[in-house]
């Protein structure tokens, strides 16, 4: 989005990438599905000297489900490199569960909500949102390429730490309603109005 | 929302014909009705999706059983977003406590309003709650629930009929259908 621009589609008050992921985490709310956003960063190649040369941070993580949850609203065409990052992800960390949502997944599921009408304001880049809480780097638009991290190796997260021991690091931890239920932090999931359990 | 009046011109494609899906009803009632031989069995219906198969599904069982009904907000419905979160719209009318559950589902897709219920129910302590769904769609699945009792597994495609709505119309249909695209892109 270029200065001076109106921002189209939701404009979540917390820093999601994508206006997708926020969309995402409202209907994780609604169901009452724990998340976290972007808790753990995998680094998925090293040079000889075992620097984390290319690492990837899958946009959710639903605790109670134990599974890993990118989105991509990109064309299908143009979502592979992000279906090689899984591959990857998949074959080094064969324990982890992670479900790649594409674009098409993505619209089914706006459609079986009735909110078809939103899903070209929330897809691609015009689903591109700011971030502007304190606490947060910079982020990339999802499906945009890798940036990097502190040694200009790319990741596939702005906002993803990276580690040399080829360790996953813990970036963000931003909890559901769920979560905070049960004491942990929560976050907004977007600009749908809140109200308590009743 | 486009809807033709003639309702079957708005599907491109019959996935299951009404022969189809009644001899799989008859096949999931003889099943039933062999495991829960001496059992008391409730069986709970989900609205508004699952009405036709719940009709025919329990007159397939040779059991006595009860049998209730639950309604549940779906995400993006007017009713629900004043409050941001599901809401049972119509509760069970009798406890179900020490009988035996069996959750009727329409269809399963992410699974997320099967987990929610599942919860649900099990907080009213049934001696045990199985999940009777006449379609899985696996592709988009986020809860990985079992699920005891299938009908049909069924593609990624969006599907209507025997009660399977799109803007709460097509339930009516006598089968299930993918829906033409321009059905719901207009």
């Amino acid at each position: 989005m270029t200065d001076g621009e109106a921002p189209r589609g939701p404009r979540p008050d917390h820093a999601f990438a994508h206006a997708s992921e926020a969309e995402f985490a409202r209907i994780l709310d609604f169901y009452q599905v724990e998340w976290e956003y972007e808790p753990q960063v995998f680094p998925i190649l090293w040079d000889l000297d075992g620097n984390v040369l290319e690492s990837f941070a899958p946009d959710f993580f639903l605790p109670e489900l134990e599974l890993f949850v990118e989105l991509t609203t990109l064309q299908q065409r143009l979502v592979r490199k992000k279906n090689r990052k899984v591959r990857r992800l998949r074959e080094l960390y064969p324990g982890l569960r992670i479900k790649l949502f594409y674009a098409r997944d993505f619209r089914a599921l706006m459609l079986k909500y009735g909110r078809a009408a939103l899903v070209s304001e929330l897809s691609g880049t015009l689903g591109q949102v700011m971030t502007h809480e304190e606490d947060t780097e910079p982020s990339a638009p999802a499906g945009l390429e890798p940036e990097s991290d502190v040694n200009g190796h790319p990741i596939d997260r702005a906002d993803a730490g990276s580690s040399a021991s080829g360790e996953s690091i813990p970036v963000h931890r931003r909890r559901s309603r769920a979560a905070r239920r049960h004491g942990g932090r929560r976050s907004n999931a977007g600009s749908a109005p809140v109200s308590p359990v009743t | 929302m486009r809807v033709s009046q003639d309702l079957v011109s708005d599907v491109s494609e019959v996935l299951l014909t009404e022969e189809q899906i009644a001899a799989k009803v008859v096949e999931l009632g003889q099943q039933i009705s062999a495991d829960y031989a001496g059992r008391q069995l409730t069986l709970v219906s989900v609205l508004k999706g699952s009405l036709p198969f719940m009709a025919d599904l329990m007159r397939s069982i040779s059991l006595p059983l009860r049998i209730d009904l639950m309604e549940v907000s779906s995400y993006g419905g007017t009713t629900t977003e004043s409050s941001g979160l599901v809401r049972i719209l119509k509760d069970l009318s009798a406890p179900i406590e020490g009988r035996d559950v069996l959750l009727v589902e329409d269809i399963i897709d992410t699974g997320l309003t099967l987990n929610y219920l599942l919860r649900y129910l099990r907080g009213k302590n049934p001696r045990s709650i199985k999940v009777c769904a006449l379609l899985d769609k696996p592709a988009r699945r986020l809860v990985e629930i079992p699920l005891d009792y299938v009908g049909f597994q069924i593609p990624d495609a969006f599907v209507v009929g025997y009660g399977l709505d799109f803007g709460e119309v097509y339930r009516n249909l006598r089968f299930v259908g993918v829906l033409r695209p321009e059905a719901y892109e207009s």
